[in-house]
């Protein structure tokens, strides 16, 4: 849905972009991640048809940003790190100005507009002045802005930036139904946690350079190579600990095992099935209470692959 | 697309709608309605008041239709002043005041093409200066009773006021779309309105006073001329045109000569102030000149619009032979 390749952009002698490539497919949630200053907003600006790459091409629904800006207008919703809004119109009021301005038929305005505050559970302040909406509720306006023409693709860069936390979460759970509803969504944020939750395929910048990009599970477990499982013991004895140790040690695909007071950490290679590892250990008759995929550091993930650019 | 489609397309601007609302809800609107109006107002009532003592003034005219005069122009005058400090603050913070409250790029991103935007921002700014003369009409048409001014002279006083709202808010918006904060685009609009009607008339001054003192008429062509003491920078100073307007004399009425001379620039009338070059009224010229200076400015500020969108990419071989540069 969204492809990038080869973008260089230079302001002056600053190199802004340096090749940056990558592909995000459609119905996918990509998160862009990277430092202040690493390009995030750069790229998402020229994919919004605002700046134009020195060189490279980059296709916005089959549609080139470059040849054809106005064919993209019409299939992106863009939503940047900082908006403001006008004042002295109402919540209603404003979807209706920018669903006029994106050419929305006159007598379709009211009830798109209508259903977007719902969307974004705004409804009960569609009357409200746009001015006197909290931080997180004009985001969530915003949002909704982006979405008046029923745009395939949403380019939000920073949508989370500076909510607090029960904004963020609405923010997020926002950005789920959107993918629900079939929407392509490109989010920069360098808060990573919000992002490993959110996103299914991940691009790393730095520097104006990709550390790289692709699917969320596969970046994570090439990088911190493989899983990692987290096991605990009904009983956590010592003695069970250096059994359970032993037993999951024996197994082929275990890379590694850590021992802690309250549980065990296994790292097991791509090939490993955990129901096997799982049945392993009841079968040597240890008792396990819990079973689980340690989530990816996503973190992690990011300092190494950007350390990688660096060096 | 037909032309009316286009040009209800061009109508039907959201632009015009949203800072319609918006500026009619902020208390800004009726405070300078109100005002503008009682301004107005108290000078054609002080005129009035005036003339009516001063009734030594009749020059063989009825006393009436001399006072009358004296106050329309007064007020004319006036308006065309209020006219000339509200267009440029109107106009000064239309696109620079979107950039600061970063509004413009999301603009920029929907489907309204740059000339959408700033004319939607024009007839935004103008309208709403529109809308003033519009209410002062009652006032005119109170002092239009007395006589002394004809219906010609109304109207092209007011078409003298609106062509200067027009250039000067197009050049407020031109400045709005170069500069990135509006505090400069108003200084930069109020010098350029400084500019069009008190520097024009410096310069007309002082160039008409340097002529006056050199010209020893040797020849009769200079003696017309002699007689003629007005210069060229004149004609763009919208002050002047009104003069001109207002007078009794025939030099500044509508006819149908007059428009030939727009379009075909015909001979002299006589009464007619130019010495070489197009011969047209003076209220013609200043009209003329002001469109003129309205279409460059905006034309200049549409580029400047569309050069903030991404516009066709160079070609790969050439930017990427700069890069490597």
């Amino acid at each position: 849905m969204i492809s990038v390749e080869n973008l260089h952009k230079n302001f002056g002698s600053q190199v802004a972009l340096d090749s940056v490539s990558f592909t995000v497919p459609k119905g996918e949630i990509f998160g862009f991640v990277g430092p202040n200053g690493a390009g995030k907003t750069t790229t998402i600006r020229i994919l919004a048809t605002l700046s134009q790459a020195d060189t490279g091409e980059a296709t916005v629904a089959g549609i080139p940003v470059g040849a054809d800006p106005a064919g993209v207008r019409n299939v992106i919703g863009y939503m940047p790190d900082f908006f403001g809004v006008y004042d002295r119109l109402t919540s209603i009021e404003y979807l209706e100005f920018y669903a006029a301005c994106h050419g929305v038929p006159r007598r379709r305005r009211a009830a798109v507009a209508g259903e977007l505050l719902e969307l974004v559970d705004l409804g009960d302040r569609r009357e409200a002045q746009v001015d006197t909406l909290s931080r997180g509720m004009k985001q969530r306006l915003g949002l909704a802005r982006a979405l008046v023409h029923d745009p395939a693709v949403l380019l939000l860069d920073e949508p989370a930036s500076g909510l607090d936390p029960r904004a963020r979460v609405e923010m997020k759970e926002l950005i789920r139904e959107l993918r629900r509803m079939g929407k392509t969504i490109l989010i920069s944020s360098h808060i990573l946690p919000e992002l490993e939750e959110l996103c299914t395929w991940v691009g790393f910048i730095d520097g104006g350079r990709m550390a790289a990009a692709g699917p969320m599970a596969e970046i994570r477990d090439g990088v911190l190579g493989g899983r990692r499982l987290r096991i605990e013991l009904a009983e956590m004895s010592e003695g069970e600990l250096a059994r359970a140790e032993e037993v999951l040690q024996s197994h082929p695909g275990v890379v590694a095992v850590s021992r802690f007071p309250d549980h065990i950490e296994v790292a097991v290679g791509e090939q490993v099935v955990d129901d096997d590892l799982l049945a392993l250990l009841v079968e040597r008759r240890l008792r396990v209470r819990s079973f689980a995929l340690i989530p990816g550091d996503l973190s992690e993930v990011f300092m190494r692959l950007t350390r990688d650019v660096r060096s | 697309m037909s032309i009316w489609t286009r040009v209800a397309a061009g109508l039907d601007n959201p632009i015009v709608v949203k800072e319609a609302v918006s500026r009619m809800r902020s208390w800004r609107a009726p405070v300078v309605a109100t005002v503008y109006l009682s301004l107005i107002g108290l000078i054609g009532f002080a005129f009035l008041n005036l003339g009516t003592a001063a009734n030594s003034y009749s020059a063989g005219r009825p006393v009436a239709a001399v006072v009358g005069a004296q106050a329309f122009a007064a007020m004319a005058f006036f308006q065309l002043v209020l006219v000339c400090l509200f267009s440029p603050a109107l106009a000064a913070g239309a696109i620079s005041g979107e950039r600061e409250r970063q509004t413009l790029d999301v603009l920029l991103v929907s489907r309204v093409s740059a000339f959408g935007i700033v004319w939607g921002k024009l007839i935004a700014s103008i309208g709403y200066v529109l809308l003033l003369i519009l209410t002062a009409l009652p006032l005119f048409s109170v002092v239009f009773l007395f006589g002394g001014i004809d219906f010609q002279q109304f109207l092209l006083s007011q078409v003298i006021t609106i062509a200067t709202a027009l250039s000067l808010a197009s050049i407020a918006l031109f400045c709005s779309a170069l500069f990135q904060r509006s505090l400069p685009a108003t200084v930069a609009s109020y010098a350029a309105s400084f500019l069009l009607t008190i520097g024009t008339a410096v310069i007309s001054f002082l160039v008409g006073a340097s002529q006056a003192v050199n010209r020893v008429p040797t020849s009769k062509l200079q003696a017309v001329q002699a007689a003629q003491p007005v210069v060229a920078e004149w004609f763009f100073n919208p002050f002047y045109a009104l003069v001109t307007v207002l007078q009794p004399s025939p030099a500044g009425r509508l006819t149908a000569r007059g428009f030939s001379q727009l379009l075909f620039f015909g001979q002299p009338e006589s009464g007619v102030v130019a010495v070489g070059g197009p011969q047209l009224d003076p209220w013609l010229i200043t009209v003329l000149f002001e469109a003129l200076l309205a279409i460059a400015a905006l034309v200049g500020a549409v580029l400047l619009v569309r050069g903030r969108r991404a516009m066709r990419p160079r070609r790969t071989s050439e930017a990427a032979a700069e890069v490597s540069e």
